[in-house]
């Protein structure tokens, strides 16, 4: 099944998309995806409730966080109290280690999105300062990635080995899905998808024209 | 990093109030500037005249920022407002707009760290009724200092 793991609604400061409204686009215009992974900017929805959305429209919906570290921006799947205590999520200068640290004993897992992007990608700070040894998955295809980011993430996957995930960053309706993952088995809830990450069945894609 | 500090206990304190008689004329000649096309908007005749939405957003207080945030002005530019309509507007409606900052946080992006600060501004009508709300975010690239 196909997941866009990297997308922003009206929750996020610059989301400028209603949940609702990505769902009818992804139905009218029949794209190849099965669900898409809501990830806001430096907090987690405790809110909203998307279960009605699922089922009229037959698409997962799932929630997630966008996190900013020293190292760039990072998703952080599997949201619950106990990582929430364990490091502010509204923070702009969060340690890259420790969130992956925390993140994945609380039951979660962290990924370093856009990595090849200026500023709040990795590999940027991976040329100034080396290394992160605890990363083993990096988002390699991003919607809103311009020339040559991309190429830098794939790049940087191949170098330290990482697996790579796909999302489209999408912050306006017309951008999801430009990217996605593609699972091996399926994902119902955001167990599963931390379950899957960790067993590495999964590819990304793009689904860009 | 900037030299201005910015004290957050300055988020939800009410820092102006002014009292705006909307006027046809001017409806009528927004409505025109957007190029509306809809007669709700566009003659007053019709049962359901209001002034286009966007419009509240074209108005402004007495004072932009608090005294403790007119630093900030240094360096800023508009990122853009988001207007809320809760219920019409008529030409003729009196209306009480309250200024506050809703928020100031910080975030970085592909040009670097940024400090943004929410300008909220709620409109009541004469009914009591609250009738708008425009959120208008500005941005620094570099971030102030947080008390």
């Amino acid at each position: 099944m196909n997941l866009d793991l990297h997308s922003h609604s009206i929750k996020s400061d610059d989301g400028r998309a209603k949940v609702e409204n990505y769902c009818e686009w992804i139905r009218k215009k029949e794209l190849p995806l099965d669900g898409f992974v809501l990830t806001e900017h430096r907090q987690f929805d405790d809110e909203s409730d998307y279960r009605n959305l699922e089922d009229e429209y037959g698409i997962l919906i799932l929630k997630a966080s966008e996190v900013e570290t020293d190292y760039g921006h990072v998703l952080i799947f599997g949201v619950n109290t106990d990582m929430r205590h364990a490091y502010d999520f509204g923070a702009i200068n969060l340690s890259l280690d420790h969130v992956i640290e925390a993140s994945e004993r609380c039951g979660g897992m962290a990924v370093p999105c856009h990595p090849g992007r200026p500023n709040v990608g990795l590999a940027a700070h991976y040329h100034e300062r080396g290394p992160v040894n605890s990363v083993t998955i990096i988002e390699t295809r991003n919607g809103g990635s311009r020339a040559g980011e991309d190429e830098a993430s794939i790049h940087l996957a191949e170098a330290y080995g990482y697996r790579g995930v796909g999302g489209s960053d999408a912050h306006l309706v017309s951008q999801i899905g430009k990217c996605a993952t593609r699972f091996d088995t399926p994902i119902r809830n955001e167990a599963d998808l931390v379950a899957a990450l960790k067993n590495g069945d999964f590819e990304a894609v793009s689904c860009q024209t | 990093m900037s030299d201005v500090t910015i004290d957050k206990k300055l988020i939800g304190e009410e820092f102006d109030v002014i009292d705006i008689v909307v006027k046809q004329d001017e409806a009528l000649t927004f409505a025109r500037a957007c190029g509306e096309t809809h007669p709700r908007f566009t003659d007053p005749s019709h049962e359901n005249f209001q002034i286009p939405p966007t419009m509240v957003a074209k108005f402004v207080g007495r004072k932009i920022m608090p005294e403790g945030l007119k630093g900030f002005f240094v360096g800023t530019f508009d990122a853009g407002k988001v207007v809320d309509i809760f219920a019409p507007i008529r030409p003729g409606d009196k209306l009480r707009a309250s200024s506050k900052i809703a928020d100031i946080y910080e975030k970085t992006g592909r040009s670097g760290p940024m400090t943004f600060v929410v300008h909220r501004m709620e409109f009541t009508n004469q009914n009591g009724v609250k009738v708008a709300c425009v959120d208008w975010r500005m941005v620094r690239r570099t971030p102030l200092k947080a008390e």
